[in-house]
């Protein structure tokens, strides 16, 4: 609806309210709905039953009339159920709703993200996002504010009520409904809220420490020292487990206080209503109040601490979702907008005082002159950390460089330009292998490549004979990450894929790494012929025909 | 009438019970003390309700007919309001110590399982899934230890003390109830079941939605460099909104249970009511002229109706805490059912003849013997039989095809795996009898992805070693040449490793982790294709490094035929058919 505004735009619980306005209105009219019926069931049934038993005692009962108070009764019991049914399965709807557009929304903030910052935060961190924070999120609007929109709209209906009974009735009826809706719930969450953060902040905490030592899991066991490791790991928990008592306690408590405020209210309405008889030592309703009446405000009253218990724990959900949300707008990130020129078709690459760098440690390549032009391929070689990787990504404007870069003897900017990146095609040394079909992962390179299109391709790169032994052939599912794949074949299978793009410069970054010598050669022979780019720029430390046939460049 | 239901209920679960509700229940008997606790606070719950109502009524009907009422009920109502509040406070906090006790044991254990399972945790999962398991999945099962299991107990007694105190007062009103209740179950167990099945797959597809985002996101950058981010945004629009639908379907019908609870609750309280006013009307058409109760038994009856309907009406709401549960539990035994053949069970039984063995490894390593070793798993080798020996000093290069169980070996010297078949000697006493820490302390793991924790460079190289002096960590250094790019490193050793690394090389932290290994005085040092990522001339002189620094070792190491030890003793190819051992001559002769 409104995704382009989503895309810049921070999030709030608001902008979370009124992202899908209809959507949200739908429940809160049926869950009111249903909530007055239910307060209004109870209240009137016990103004009902002691006005029948009174009109009964004063020999008026044959002219009672029962069928309305009785009809009544019964359309409240269907309305509240109808209202209950109509809220759970719109308000969930609109739940499901909000967790697209958040998805969507945290998927523009990564795309709007420029290629080095794209893994500034951690995997195990951006995990704990997307699972809990957005669990958190998207259950405030039906965990937090409508409970709260009921208990508040069921105390305006009781006060109307109260103030027909006697106004004075308001006083207490406010004062109450002030700390039930109000105060006790915020204190509460006061109370829980430095709590519920540190909690989040453990729980970030504690999981990158589990990966971290999981994956240093091996040598830390073979060292005796995994204990030690785990005992620390332990403690985190035992951290958390104590924030977490303590919100419990917080929410405990703030149920109790609200009883008591409910007792208080009792009392306090009564003693207003009534005064001290003394010849029959008994209490007496003051003569303007009905007694049939109080009977069924009285029953409200404890229908209405039913609807307030739940607050106390909105108010500490209410702390998780702002939690959660600022962590999430921590993501948030203001695209710049890059002039960009358009790019034409590459003639000569030229790059001048060339130097890509990593943004923390500033290690990267020494500064270079490189010229490429049509027609040739060009070998980067140079000893381990001589920073070949850097500089290849810094050409495919992945990477931060300073320098000038020249196409056709023209100035442009690279770093992340959509049109530049769509004139080449770049192997990462750790490509990336999605968790779909080897067909989907191969048509992300072109998308209306034909299965012929395919197989060749997979050929190309030496994969065909493995495809064609797997039951499922194209369609076989691959794991997370291409982990039942060999590091060689996640590679040729991300090679494959930029093939079919043919587009008309190919940057390889190792191509080669734990390839046997016929793989190496089948491959070398695709690129020169079938799949021949207008320029390559190949990384390799393993020597090979296209390696052969290439200009050198040492670093 | 409860009681059948509870039968009822073992019945239906009995007939499938699946491994999910075994393992919630064991869980919980774990806690079996706290939930009796639990049930003593719902008794007195359930008594101050009932208390609660008799006092009232009596203030009501009083009130109505006379406009006056005994103080001393109105306080014992209120009371018994007080003794209802400390009960729940009670009962919560105990329900909440219970869950949080079976779920933070239930966490150290997984975690100390994975430790076990070693490398092969990667086949369930990789590290940042499994994680989410430990943390998100185990808390998953709060609501059902904390609410939902001691609601089931509250389900049964609530109703029951309220028949008992009203089967004297009210034929028909106990009647309505008896009616009502198992109607109301009926349809719970007809609707509900429906709505579990399909409430599970709606869970199975939350999860590979955010499996599919996860995915996304990862390959981010590919997918930026493909320019596909829009498809991609496309396919996660597409598929929440299909979500959506298909969830909402399910969710119409899921929700169908608790209305039809909420409809049965709602007009059994109308009926109650109804019946009660027209009663004492005296206009009820087989009983005019005569009220079957007093105004008082009446406030009674209308006050317990509600309550009646409250606890199933809160468990129907809390069913879907059930379905989390289990959809976690589905996860967490994957987990706690993944075989565990190593070492750990057999440490914790330290046996005489153990004992003796320690001696045996504690002294110097003398040879290593396979014979017709494999390792086979699901009916597929992993490792074909292999044969070889490695004596003490040796150095043994092992290449052959991917996939041909390289790995698996030294995963199996890892003393990860213990499911082999054949002959694994170790200074000629079988492996299954070492004590498995001290043939560990031997060892120096160099994998392809070097291992790191978050932390700086210093405390990596320092893993779980004792430290050594500052000669020995620039010495170790120098031989690992890594010295040069230390130094250029503003921060030098104390440079920061992430889970990103820290701008380094893969080479680079293969060099590091070479350090350590020279760090750590290992005797038997396992390499798996550590110069994978290294060009050939930094290869060879780590590699010579690796000569160098491991005279007198033991040594075992895969690599690739593109990174050919020429100066190892023995060059091992496996293939699926065994191993073929190659003297250091023919080596020498078949790399020339």
């Amino acid at each position: 609806m409104s995704s382009h505004v989503k895309k810049t735009a921070k999030l709030s619980l608001k902008r979370l309210l009124l992202a899908n306005p209809w959507g949200f209105v739908i429940p809160l009219l049926t869950g009111i709905a249903a909530t007055l019926a239910g307060v209004g069931l109870l209240g009137l049934s016990g103004w009902f039953i002691s006005a029948a038993g009174l009109a009964t005692a004063m020999g008026v009962g044959i002219f009672f009339n029962y069928l309305t108070p009785g009809a009544i009764v019964r359309g409240l019991a269907i309305l509240r159920t109808a209202g209950r049914y109509g809220e759970q399965v719109t308000a969930h709807n609109h739940l499901l709703g909000l967790l697209r557009i958040l998805r969507l929304w945290v998927w523009d903030q990564r795309v709007a993200k420029d290629a080095s910052n794209l893994h500034q935060q951690s995997r195990g961190d951006l995990l704990q996002r997307l699972v809990s924070d957005l669990d958190q999120i998207i259950r405030w609007p039906l965990v937090v504010f409508l409970p709260w929109v009921y208990a508040l709209l069921a105390y305006v209906a009781v006060s109307i009520f109260a103030y027909f009974i006697s106004p004075v009735l308001l006083w207490p009826l406010s004062i109450a409904a002030l700390l039930h809706v109000l105060v006790v719930p915020y204190v509460c969450g006061r109370f829980a809220s430095h709590e519920v953060h540190v909690g989040q902040i453990l729980g970030v905490h504690r999981r990158s420490r589990f990966i971290s030592l999981f994956s240093a899991l091996i040598t830390l066991t073979i060292r005796g020292h995994w204990e030690d490791y785990a005992q620390r790991l332990c403690e985190l928990d035992e951290r958390q487990r104590r924030m977490e008592i303590r919100i419990q306690q917080a929410v405990s408590l703030g149920r109790l206080l609200s009883y008591i405020v409910t007792i208080l209210l009792l009392v306090s309405c009564i003693y207003l209503v009534s005064s001290f008889n003394v010849e029959t030592g008994k209490w007496t309703l003051i003569t303007t109040v009905q007694g049939t009446w109080i009977v069924g405000f009285v029953l409200s009253i404890l229908a209405i601490n039913e609807l307030v218990l739940p607050l106390v724990q909105s108010f500490v959900a209410q702390g998780q979702s702002q939690v959660g949300l600022r962590r999430l707008n921590q993501l948030h990130h203001q695209p710049e907008a890059i002039v960009e020129k358009p790019i034409p078709q590459i003639e000569q690459l030229l790059f001048k005082q060339w130097r890509g760098y990593h943004a923390p440690s500033g290690l990267g390549s020494p500064a270079t002159d490189i010229k490429v032009n049509h027609g040739e391929f060009v070998w980067i070689r140079g000893t381990s950390g001589s920073g070949k990787s850097t500089l290849l990504a810094s050409i495919a404007g992945d990477c931060l460089s300073s320098g000038d870069a020249f196409i056709n003897n023209e100035k442009h900017q690279i770093y992340c330009n959509p049109s530049y990146q769509a004139k080449l095609s770049y192997l990462p040394q750790a490509p990336y292998v999605f968790q779909q079909s080897i067909a989907a992962n191969l048509l992300l390179g072109k998308t209306n490549a034909s299965d012929d299109e395919l197989w060749a391709v997979l050929d190309a790169v030496a994969l065909g004979d493995w495809a064609r032994s797997l039951p499922n052939g194209l369609e076989t599912l691959l794991s997370a990450q291409g982990r039942n794949l060999s590091g060689g074949q996640r590679k040729r299978l991300a090679l494959a894929r930029l093939l079919l793009r043919k587009s008309p410069v190919l940057l390889l970054d190792e191509p080669f790494d734990g390839l046997d010598k016929a793989t190496i050669e089948t491959i070398c022979h695709s690129l020169q012929n079938d799949y021949k780019p207008d320029i390559l720029i190949l990384v390799s430390h393993v020597g090979s025909r296209l390696g052969d046939n290439a200009r050198v460049i040492e670093l | 009438m409860t009681r059948e239901k509870g039968t009822q209920k073992a019945r239906r679960t009995g007939r499938m019970k699946t491994p999910e509700t075994v393992f919630l229940g064991q869980l919980a008997n774990q806690q079996s003390s706290k939930y009796r606790l639990a049930q003593g606070f719902g008794v007195l719950f359930a008594v101050s309700l009932v208390l609660q109502a008799w006092a009232f009524a009596n203030v009501f009907s009083g009130m109505a007919l006379h406009q006056s009422f005994s103080l001393s009920l109105f306080v014992i109502g209120l009371f018994a309001l007080l003794i209802r509040a400390l009960a729940n406070f009670g009962r919560e906090r105990i329900c909440t110590s219970a869950s949080r006790d079976i779920r933070y044991g239930l966490r150290s254990k997984l975690v100390s399982h994975l430790t076990n399972l070693g490398p092969a945790r990667l086949r369930i999962e990789e590290d940042a899934a499994l994680s989410t398991r430990v943390y998100e999945q185990v808390d998953a099962l709060d609501d059902f230890f904390s609410r939902y299991k001691p609601q089931v107990f509250m389900v049964t007694l609530i109703p029951c003390v309220i028949l008992l105190s009203v089967v004297s007062i009210s034929w028909i009103a106990f009647f309505v109830f008896m009616m009502t209740a198992p109607l109301v179950i009926i349809f719970m167990i007809f609707v509900g079941h429906k709505a579990a099945q399909a409430n599970r797959r709606q869970f199975n597809v939350l999860a590979m939605l955010s499996n599919q985002f996860m995915d996304l996101s990862q390959g981010l950058s590919e997918l930026k460099r493909l320019n596909r981010t829009d498809e991609a945004r496309e396919r996660l629009s597409d598929s929440a909104t299909s979500y959506q639908k298909t969830t909402m379907g399910v969710l119409v019908l899921a929700f169908l249970s608790t209305a039809t609870l909420e409809l049965f609750a709602s007009l059994s309280i109308a009926m109650i009511a109804l019946y009660l006013g027209l009663g004492l009307l005296e206009i009820l058409p087989w009983q005019v002229g005569s009220s079957p109760v007093t105004l008082t038994q009446a406030m009674f009856l209308l006050l317990l109706a509600p309550e009646f309907y409250l606890p199933l009406r809160q468990l129907g709401n809390d069913y879907h805490a059930k379905q989390k549960a289990e959809a976690a539990a589905t996860d967490l035994l994957e987990i706690l059912d993944a075989p565990l053949h190593n070492a750990a069970s057999q440490q914790s039984e330290p046996s005489c003849t153990t004992q003796a063995k320690n001696s045996a490894i504690a002294d110097q390593l003398t040879s290593i013997q396979f014979e017709n070793l494999s390792w086979c798993e699901e009916g597929r080798y992993r490792l074909a039989p292999i044969t070889g020996t490695i004596r003490q000093g040796e150095r043994v290069w092992l290449s052959g095809e991917s996939g041909v169980g390289k790995s698996s070996l030294l995963h199996l010297l890892l003393g990860f795996e213990d499911s082999y078949e054949g002959t694994f000697l170790i200074n000629n006493l079988p492996f299954s009898e070492l004590d498995l820490a001290s043939w560990r302390a031997k060892l120096a793991w160099l994998p392809q992805t070097p291992e790191w924790v978050n932390g700086s460079i210093r405390r990596n190289l320092l893993l779980g070693i004792q430290t050594p002096s500052e000669d020995e960590i620039n010495a170790a250094l120098r031989e690992s040449q890594c010295d040069d790019f230390i130094q250029a490193l503003p921060a030098g050793l104390e440079t920061t490793l992430t889970e990103l690394g820290a701008g380094l090389s893969g080479g680079q932290m293969q060099r590091l982790s070479i350090a350590r290994a020279l760090l750590s005085k290992a005797d038997m040092w396992l390499l798996d294709e550590p110069c994978s990522g290294l060009d050939n001339d930094t290869a060879q002189a780590v590699l010579n490094t690796v000569k160098t620094a491991s005279k007198g070792k033991t040594l075992l190491i895969v690599s690739h035929d593109t990174h050919p030890i020429l100066w190892a003793d023995k060059h091992w190819t496996l293939t699926k058919g065994g191993l073929h051992e190659q003297s250091r001559k023919e080596n020498r002769q078949a790399i020339a």
